[in-house]
C-alpha cells in the first residue's frame, strides 16, 4: 500500500461525523453549541475555562479513584464473618471463578480504562496549557477518545446498588469507606466529560500543522 | 431556526474531502489518488482516513450475527448460581427478573429487564433495521434513522450492569459452603452480546444513511448554534 501524506487541510469547513454534510465552522460565543444542520448531530461546543476546569475535574477525579481503590466500596456482614468488596476484587474473585474472559473485561471497564482516562487527560491537558505538543500527544488523545464509551464506572456505580438492594433482604451491607469517593468519583468523571471539549485540542494540534 | 434555501448539499466526499473520524481534520485528497489503492493518513493525528468506514456493511452484519448467535447462550444458560447450605439455584436472566418480581422488588426488576433484555433486543433489532434500509437504498426520514442510531451508540453501555452486579455478588457472597455466588457461562455469553453489540454499532457507518439522497436537503452551508437558555457567559465575555 502507497502512503500519502501530501495532503491540504481545510479549516474553515467542518464535514458532520454522522452525515458528511460541509458546513462552514460557525464563530461560537461561550456556551453555545454547534450542530449539524441536516442531520442535527452535536459537532461542538464553546464552554467557559474549558481547559481549566477538565484539568482540575481530573486532578479531582484522580485522587478520588485512588482513595476508591485503598479501602472496600461495600462489605457484607453474615455468619459471623465479613466479606470485603473493592473495585478490583470483583476482577479478582471472577477469576478465581474460573471466569478469566469476563474478569479481563470487569477489569478493563471499570480499572484500567477509568485510570488511563485521568491520567491521559491531564497528560494532554498540561500540554495544552503549556501549548507545547510532542509526537505522542495526537495518538494518546486518539487512544482516549477510543476508549472513553468502555470506561463504565458509572454503570458499575448502578450495579452496586442493585446489589445493595438485592442483597438487603438477605444480610447486613455495610457502606464502605470508598463508597464516598467513589460517588464523587462518578460525580469529577461526569463533570470531566461534560466539560471537556474534544475540538478545542484537536484545533490547537491542527493549528501546529497548518502554520 | 429555518435553514435558507439554498441549492443542493454537498458532502465532504462530494468536495474531495475526507473528515477524519478522530480529530474531524478536513483533508483535501490529492488529484489522481486511487482511494481504494492507496492510504491517507490524518495530516493532524495520524491515523489513517477513510471517506466511509471500511467494509462497514460486512463488518457490521458479522458482528451483528456473531452477537445474535450468543444471546442464545446467554439466555438459556444460567448467568449465575446462588448456592445456600449446599443447595443450588441457578439464574437465568429471565428467571433471574422473575425472582425478583417475586420478590416484590418491583424498580429493581424493571430495571433488570430493561438493561438485560429490552436494551440488547432493542439494540440488535435497530441495527438490522439501519443495516436493510442502508442496503435496500431506503429513502425514509434519514433525521430519524440518524437519531436511532445515535440512541443504539449511546444506550449500549448500559447493559453491561447486570455483568457487573453478578461479579459484584461473586466477590461479596464467599461464606464457604454456607452461601456462595458463582457466575455462570450465560453471563460470559451475555457480557460477548453486549461488547459485539458495541462494536457493531461502531461498525456501521451513519453516512451510509445519507448517501443516497444527493440532493433535496436544503441548506445553507454554516452550521447551525444554538444558545444555551442563560446568557450569562457572554456578557461576561465583554468584560473591559
Amino acid at each position: 500500500m502507497e502512503q500519502s501524506n501530501q495532503t491540504s487541510v481545510n479549516i474553515s469547513q467542518i464535514a458532520c461525523h454522522d452525515c458528511d454534510l460541509l458546513q462552514k465552522v460557525p464563530q461560537l460565543r461561550v456556551g453555545q453549541t454547534a450542530n449539524c444542520l441536516r442531520c442535527n448531530a452535536f459537532l461542538f461546543k464553546n464552554q467557559k475555562n474549558s481547559v481549566d476546569r477538565s484539568l482540575a475535574f481530573a486532578i479531582t477525579g484522580l485522587i478520588l479513584y485512588i482513595i476508591s481503590n485503598m479501602f472496600p466500596l461495600l462489605s457484607l456482614r453474615a455468619l459471623g464473618t465479613t466479606q470485603d468488596e473493592t473495585l478490583i476484587s470483583t476482577s479478582i474473585s471472577l477469576f478465581k471463578a474460573d471466569m478469566p474472559l469476563l474478569s479481563i473485561v470487569v477489569l478493563f471497564t471499570t480499572v484500567i480504562f477509568p485510570a488511563t482516562t485521568l491520567l491521559g487527560t491531564i497528560f494532554i491537558l498540561i500540554q495544552v496549557k503549556r501549548d507545547t505538543f510532542n509526537d505522542y500527544t495526537a495518538p494518546l488523545f486518539r487512544f482516549l477518545r477510543s476508549t472513553d464509551t468502555w470506561g463504565m464506572l458509572e454503570i458499575f456505580m448502578l450495579a452496586l446498588l442493585v446489589a445493595m438492594v438485592k442483597l438487603g433482604d438477605v444480610a447486613e451491607v455495610i457502606f464502605g469507606t470508598s463508597l464516598y469517593a467513589f460517588c464523587l468519583l462518578i460525580l469529577s468523571l461526569t463533570m470531566l466529560s461534560h466539560s471537556l471539549n474534544p475540538h478545542d485540542v484537536w484545533s490547537k494540534l491542527r493549528r501546529d500543522i497548518t502554520q | 431556526m429555518t435553514p435558507a434555501i439554498t441549492a443542493k448539499a454537498i458532502t465532504a466526499r462530494d468536495a474531495g474531502f475526507i473528515s477524519c473520524h478522530f480529530c474531524s481534520t478536513l483533508s483535501k485528497v490529492p488529484k489522481g489518488t486511487n482511494l481504494k489503492k492507496s492510504e491517507l493518513i490524518c495530516p493532524c493525528c495520524k491515523s489513517t482516513i477513510h471517506s466511509r468506514k471500511p467494509n462497514s456493511i460486512n463488518r457490521t452484519w458479522a458482528l451483528l450475527i456473531a452477537a445474535i448467535i450468543l444471546y442464545i447462550p446467554a439466555n438459556t444458560l444460567p448467568i449465575m448460581t446462588f448456592t445456600l447450605w449446599g443447595d443450588g439455584q441457578p439464574d437465568t436472566i429471565i428467571s433471574g427478573v422473575i425472582h425478583l418480581m417475586d420478590g416484590g422488588m418491583w424498580p429493581l426488576a424493571l430495571l433488570i429487564f430493561v438493561a438485560s433484555i429490552f436494551i440488547p433486543v432493542l439494540k440488535l433489532i435497530i441495527l438490522m433495521l439501519l443495516m436493510i434500509s442502508v442496503q435496500t437504498k431506503a429513502r425514509w426520514k434519514p433525521q430519524d434513522r440518524t437519531a436511532l442510531y445515535r440512541v443504539t451508540e449511546f444506550v449500549g453501555r448500559w447493559s453491561m450492569v447486570d455483568v457487573f452486579v453478578i461479579g459484584i455478588l461473586v466477590s461479596l457472597v464467599q461464606f464457604g459452603n454456607s452461601a456462595n455466588v458463582t457466575p455462570g457461562l450465560g453471563s460470559l455469553s451475555f457480557a460477548a452480546v453486549v461488547i459485539l453489540t458495541m462494536f457493531a454499532a461502531r461498525a456501521f457507518d451513519p453516512r451510509l444513511i445519507w448517501d443516497v439522497l444527493e440532493t433535496e436537503t436544503n441548506v445553507d452551508n454554516t452550521a447551525n448554534t444554538k444558545t444555551a437558555l442563560s446568557n450569562e457567559d457572554d456578557k461576561q465575555m465583554v468584560k473591559p
